[in-house]
C-alpha cells in the first residue's frame, strides 16, 4: 500500500480526487454566493418602504361620502370623502378601547360598532364612551392619487 | 281715646305682672306676646327652644325678665329685634355650633351644621348680595321649630319634599340661580316608587335628604356629593342594602353585592369609570322605578345601542314580550351582569340558549344555537392559534408585523360577532364569523408560519453553506499542502 | 482548460499578458517567525471587496432621506430576499474589516517595515486607515436610529471642539450647525461616492507600491545570506494560503449574520432627549472614554480641547514615523518604537474595555 503512494497511477488518482472536490466545491462555493445575491436584486412584491406617507387610492375610487380603511405602518386609517368634497383621515382605532371605527352615511358620523361611540367629522369624540378625539392625518393629493401622511 | 285703651291695658298687664314677682322666671316676653295675639307666639307655644325653656330673648336679646316693654326690648340689654339676612344663622348658630351650651341644655343633635351649610351649595349670595340664600329658617321655621322627629317639622321625612320645592319647583326664582337645573324634580318624584309611598305616610322611604344631604349638599358635578356617579351606589345602598332596615318592603337587598361584582360595577367602582351606569342610569334619578318588562332593551340600548337594535329586530323580540321575559335581563341578569362567555351560547346544559331551545322543542333556535356556537369556538380558536405563531415568529426575531396588524381585523370580527348573536340570525353571524374572522385569521396564521419557516431555512441555509465553504476550504488546504511537498521534493 | 489556454493567448497576444504574468510568478514571501501578519494586508482586502458588493447591492433599496431611511432598512431586513443577510453581512464585516486594518497597521509597525523605502506605501496606508475610520462614522448614520443619530451628534461635537478650524469642520461634516436631514445626505455622499473614490486611489497605490517593492522582509534578514532566506512563491502558495483564511472568515460572517443578524431599534427623533449610555463605534471608543478621564481645565485650555488635540498631535506623529525614526532607516533595532507601539495597543485595548463595560 505504502509504495502506491510514489505510484504514478495513484498520484493521478489522488489529484484527479483533488481536482474534483476542488471543482465540485467550488462550483458550491459560487452557487452559495450567487443565489442570496441575484434573490436580492429580484424586486419583492411591495416595491418599495413607505411608511411616512401612503398612497390610499384614486380619486375616482373614492365617492362623495364613502370611507376606506387605510393600512397606514402598522396602524388603520380611516379616510372619508365628505358630503362637500372634502378629504379627511383619522386614526381608525377608537380611543375607547381599540375597535375599528367606520364612516357611517346615514349617521354623518364616525361610528364605533362596539359601544357607539360616535366621532364628528372633525375627529371630535361626540358621543358615548370614547374620551379623546381621534388623531389626525393629511391628505395630500398627487394628480389623481391620494397620499396619507402623519400630521405634524 | 285709644291712648286711655293703651293706657289701662298696659296697667292691667303691669299690675298682673308687676305684684307677681316670682314670674319674674317665666319668659315675660312670650307672656306678653302671647295675650297680645299674633303668630310667632302662637307657634312658639309649641316650640322646642320654647319647652326647654329659653326665652324670646334668647334669638331676639332683651331682657326676658322684665314684663316693662321699654326694659325689656332694650338695645342696651341686648335687643336686636328682628334679625334680618344673615344674622339670622348666625344667631341660630351661637347655640347650635356651641357642643357646651347644647350639653347644658340636654341636647344630643350635632353641632356641625354650619361647617356643612358653609361647604354646601347652599351658600351661595342672593342676587342682592347681603345675604345667603338659605338661612336656618328657610327649611326649620322661626318660631315653631320641632325635632325633625316630630311629623309638625317641615324637615320631618315625608315633608321634606314639599318644604325642598318651595325654592326648588320654582321656575322663576331657580332662574336667577342656575338656569340649567331642572325644576320638576317633586313632579317626577311624585311617580317613583320613593314619592308614591311617602305621600301615603311612610316616613322610612327615601325622600329628597336622603340622598342629597341636609346641611351638606353639594352639587351633583362634585365629587364629595353623595350624588355624584362614584357614589350614588353607595348612597342608595345606605338603605337598600339595610336588611333590616327594607324588611317591610318585601324586596331584595343584595342588588348592591351584585352589582360590585359585575361589569359595570367594577368599571365604576373601581376603575372609576364615571361614564359606566350607576343605579339612577338604568333607574332614573327622582322617578325612580324598576324598569318595565318592555322597556327594558331601551333602557339597556341607551349604552348598547347596537345589540337593542339588533334584537328589536329578531324573532326573540316577540317571544319574550309575549311570554312576559324582561328582555336583556333574561339572559344578562340586571345588577350582577357579568361579561358574556362563550358557555352562554349553545344547546349543552349551561347555556342560556337550551333553557328554552331542545331538540324537540323551538327546535330552529336550537339548530342556530348550536351552529353558532360552533362557529364562534372555531374562531375563537383560530384567533388564538394565530396569536401564538405571530407570538413565536417575533420571538424568533422575524418581521411580521403586518399579520399583527391582520390579527386586530381578527379581533375586530370576534367583537362584532358578539354583538350580530343579537340578531339570533344565521346568516349575518356567519357572514361575520366566516367571512371576516376566519378568512383573516387562515391569512394570518400562513404568514405567521412563513416567518417561522424562514427562520429555520436561514439556519439549515447557514449550515449548508458553511460545509460547502469547509470542504472548499479543506480542498484548498490539500492543494496547497500538495504544491508545497512538490517543491520540497524537486528542491 | 484548452479554453482557459486559448483564451489566455487570445489577450497575451495583444497586451503581452505575459510580461506581466512573469514578473508576478516571481513575487516572494519572506517565510519566518512573524510571516502570519503578512495574511492581515489580503484580509483587509477582502473584507473591503465585500463591503463593496454588499454596500453596491445595499443601494438598490436603500433611501437616504431622513423620512425612509429607517423604514427602508426595515424594508430590506424583511421585504427583500436574503436582506437581512446582505445588510447583516455589510454591517459584521466593517467591523472585522476595522479590527483587521488596525492589526495589519500595528504588525507593520513592529516589524518597521515603513522603514526607507516604504515610507510611502505607509503614509497610503495610514490615509486609508483614517479614511476607513471615516467610513465607519459616516455609514453608522446612514439607518437614522436613535443611537446612531446621537452618537453622530456627540461625535461632531468633539470634532467642534478643536479651536479655529473646529466649527467650520463640524457644520461642514453636518451640513448646517444641527443633526438633520441635511447630515444625512451629506454623509451618505460621503460613504459612498467620496470617500470609495479616494480610497481607491490610495488603495491602488498602496499595491502598486507592493508590488514594485516586494514584500518587505524583517530587519534580521539583512545577515541572512540570501540563499539562507526562507521564502514561498506568491503565486499560487501564498495565495492559496491567503484564500485558505478569507474563506475561513468567510465562514465566520454567515455564522454572525445569521445568529447576530444586525439590529435596527427606534427611528431617530430630533426632539427625543438622549438615552441614556451614548456611546460611538468600539473603534472610537478609547478617544471618547480617555476624554471623560481629562479634567475640565488643564492649563488654560479646556480639558476636551486638550484630549482632541492631544489625539490629534498623535495621529499626525504615527503618520509620519518613517521620517523621524530614523534608526530604522539605518537598519537598526529601535526599541524606542516598539515600546511606544506598545504602550499605543495597550492604551487602547484598556481604555476601549473601559468604555464598553462602564
Amino acid at each position: 500500500m505504502i509504495e502506491n503512494i510514489n505510484n504514478p497511477e495513484s498520484k493521478t488518482n489522488r489529484r484527479s480526487f483533488l481536482n474534483y472536490i476542488l471543482s465540485i466545491s467550488g462550483l458550491g462555493l459560487a452557487a452559495s454566493i450567487f443565489y442570496p445575491l441575484t434573490s436580492f436584486l429580484k424586486p419583492p412584491k411591495q416595491n418599495e418602504a413607505e411608511v411616512s406617507s401612503v398612497l390610499a387610492c384614486k380619486l375616482s375610487e373614492l365617492g362623495k361620502q364613502e370611507s376606506k380603511i387605510i393600512r397606514f405602518g402598522n396602524k388603520p386609517v380611516i379616510l372619508i370623502r365628505t358630503a362637500d368634497d372634502k378629504l379627511v383621515a383619522y386614526s381608525a382605532i377608537c380611543t375607547h378601547l381599540d375597535c375599528t371605527v367606520q364612516y357611517r352615511k346615514d349617521m354623518g358620523t364616525i361610528w364605533c360598532a362596539c359601544h357607539n361611540g360616535k366621532y364628528d367629522l372633525t375627529g371630535r369624540n361626540i358621543s358615548g364612551p370614547p374620551p379623546r378625539p381621534l388623531d389626525p392625518f393629511a391628505v395630500n393629493i398627487k394628480g389623481e392619487e391620494i397620499y396619507i401622511s402623519k400630521k405634524v | 281715646m285709644k291712648n286711655i285703651l293703651i293706657f289701662l291695658l298696659f296697667f292691667y298687664l303691669t299690675a298682673n305682672f308687676g305684684f307677681s314677682q316670682n314670674k319674674s322666671s317665666e319668659d315675660q316676653c312670650f307672656s306678653c306676646h302671647d295675650m297680645l295675639g299674633g303668630k310667632p307666639a302662637e307657634l312658639f307655644k309649641n316650640d322646642i327652644h320654647h319647652l326647654k325653656g329659653i326665652s324670646c330673648a334668647g334669638c331676639h336679646g332683651g331682657d326676658s325678665t322684665s314684663d316693662d316693654m321699654d326694659a325689656a326690648m332694650n338695645t342696651r340689654k341686648g335687643y336686636t329685634g328682628v334679625p334680618k339676612g344673615d344674622a339670622i344663622s348666625e344667631k341660630c348658630v351661637s347655640c347650635h355650633s356651641n357642643p357646651e351650651k347644647m350639653k347644658h341644655y340636654g341636647s344630643a343633635l350635632p353641632t356641625n351644621q354650619y361647617e356643612n351649610i358653609k361647604s354646601s351649595v347652599h351658600w351661595v349670595n342672593a342676587i342682592d348680595g347681603k345675604e345667603h340664600i338659605v338661612q336656618c329658617i328657610t327649611c326649620h321655621n322661626a318660631h315653631g321649630i320641632v325635632p325633625v322627629k316630630n311629623p309638625q317639622s317641615p324637615v320631618y321625612p315625608i315633608n321634606v319634599p314639599k318644604t325642598c320645592s318651595k325654592c326648588h319647583s320654582n321656575e322663576v326664582f331657580m332662574r336667577s340661580y342656575n338656569p340649567s337645573l331642572p325644576v320638576d324634580q317633586l313632579q317626577k318624584y311624585k311617580t317613583s316608587m320613593h314619592g308614591v309611598l311617602n305621600s301615603k305616610g311612610d316616613s322610612h322611604v327615601a325622600e329628597c335628604s336622603s340622598c342629597h344631604g341636609s346641611h351638606d349638599i353639594k352639587e351633583v358635578k362634585d365629587i364629595n356629593s353623595k350624588v355624584y356617579p362614584l357614589n350614588i351606589p353607595r348612597t342608595c345602598s345606605k338603605c337598600h342594602s339595610d336588611s333590616e332596615y327594607m324588611k317591610n318592603y318585601k324586596i331584595p337587598t343584595d342588588q348592591y353585592q351584585k352589582f360590585a361584582l359585575s361589569v359595570h360595577g367594577k368599571a365604576l367602582l373601581e376603575k372609576k369609570d364615571i361614564n359606566a351606569p350607576a343605579c339612577n342610569s338604568c333607574h332614573g334619578n327622582h322617578g325612580a322605578v324598576p324598569p318595565g318588562v318592555e322597556s327594558i332593551s331601551k333602557v339597556c340600548g341607551s349604552c348598547h345601542a347596537l345589540n337593542a337594535e339588533l334584537f328589536s329586530n329578531s324573532p326573540h323580540k316577540k317571544a319574550f314580550d309575549e311570554n312576559n321575559y324582561p328582555e336583556c335581563e333574561t339572559c344578562h341578569g340586571n345588577h350582577e351582569i357579568l361579561t358574556p362567555t362563550i358557555t352562554m351560547l349553545g344547546v349543552d346544559k349551561t347555556a342560556i340558549c337550551s333553557k328554552c331551545h331542545e331538540e324537540n322543542k323551538n327546535k330552529k333556535g336550537y339548530l342556530v344555537a348550536s351552529q353558532m356556537k360552533e362557529l364562534l369556538v372555531r374562531l375563537e380558536t383560530e384567533e388564538k392559534k394565530a396569536g401564538v405563531l405571530v407570538d413565536d415568529a417575533e420571538q424568533k426575531g422575524m418581521e411580521i408585523s403586518e399579520a399583527k396588524f391582520k390579527l386586530r381585523d381578527v379581533r375586530q370580527a370576534r367583537l362584532e360577532s358578539r354583538t350580530m348573536i343579537h340578531s339570533f340570525d344565521l346568516e349575518k353571524f356567519k357572514e361575520i364569523v366566516d367571512g371576516k374572522g376566519l378568512t383573516t385569521a387562515k391569512l394570518v396564521n400562513e404568514e405567521a408560519k412563513a416567518a417561522i419557516d424562514d427562520y429555520y431555512f436561514r439556519r439549515y441555509g447557514l449550515m449548508a453553506s458553511i460545509l460547502v465553504i469547509s470542504i472548499f476550504a479543506f480542498s484548498i488546504f490539500l492543494l496547497v499542502k500538495k504544491i508545497e511537498k512538490k517543491s520540497k521534493n524537486n528542491s | 482548460m484548452n479554453q482557459l489556454k486559448r483564451f489566455y493567448s487570445w489577450i497575451d497576444e495583444r497586451v503581452q499578458l505575459s510580461d506581466l504574468v512573469n514578473y508576478m510568478a516571481k513575487k516572494y514571501v519572506p517565510v519566518h517567525r512573524h510571516s502570519i501578519w503578512y495574511y492581515f494586508g489580503g484580509l483587509s482586502l477582502f473584507l473591503f471587496t465585500i463591503q463593496v458588493v454588499t454596500g453596491i447591492l445595499l443601494l438598490f433599496y436603500y433611501k437616504s432621506s431622513a423620512d425612509l431611511a429607517f423604514e427602508s432598512i426595515q424594508f430590506i431586513m424583511s421585504k427583500v430576499q436574503f436582506g437581512w443577510l446582505i445588510r447583516s453581512i455589510h454591517s459584521w464585516s466593517a467591523n472585522l474589516f476595522i479590527l483587521s486594518i488596525f492589526i495589519h497597521m500595528f504588525s507593520v509597525y513592529f516589524e518597521k517595515a515603513y522603514r526607507k523605502p516604504r515610507e510611502a506605501t505607509w503614509l497610503t496606508g495610514m490615509i486609508m486607515f483614517f479614511l476607513s475610520l471615516g467610513f465607519g462614522f459616516s455609514g453608522y448614520l446612514l439607518p437614522w436610529n436613535e443611537l446612531a443619530f446621537f452618537a453622530t451628534k456627540v461625535g461632531s461635537d468633539i470634532a467642534g471642539a478643536v479651536p479655529v478650524i473646529g466649527e467650520p469642520i463640524k457644520i461642514f461634516m453636518r451640513g448646517g450647525e444641527d443633526v438633520n436631514g441635511a447630515t444625512l445626505s451629506r454623509l451618505f455622499g460621503f460613504h459612498v461616492a467620496l470617500f470609495p473614490g479616494i480610497f481607491t486611489i490610495f488603495l491602488t497605490l498602496h499595491l502598486l507600491l507592493v508590488q514594485r517593492q516586494g514584500i518587505s522582509e524583517p530587519m534580521h534578514f539583512e545577515h541572512v545570506e540570501k540563499e539562507e532566506k526562507k521564502r514561498m512563491p506568491f503565486f499560487p502558495n501564498f495565495f492559496l494560503r491567503d484564500l485558505l483564511f478569507w474563506l475561513l472568515v468567510l465562514n465566520l460572517l454567515a455564522i454572525l449574520a445569521v445568529f447576530f443578524p444586525s439590529e435596527l431599534g427606534k427611528k431617530a427623533d430630533p426632539f427625543a432627549s438622549a438615552p441614556a449610555g451614548i456611546k460611538p463605534e468600539w473603534y472610537f471608543l478609547f478617544m471618547f472614554q480617555s476624554l471623560k478621564y481629562l479634567p475640565a481645565n488643564i492649563l488654560f485650555i479646556e480639558g476636551e480641547v486638550f484630549g482632541v488635540l492631544l489625539f490629534g498631535f498623535a495621529g499626525v506623529l504615527w503618520l509620519l514615523v518613517p521620517f523621524w525614526d530614523r534608526k530604522s532607516s539605518r537598519g537598526q533595532q529601535n526599541v524606542l518604537i516598539n515600546y511606544l507601539g506598545l504602550f499605543a495597543v495597550i492604551f487602547i485595548i484598556v481604555l476601549t474595555i473601559l468604555g464598553w463595560v462602564l
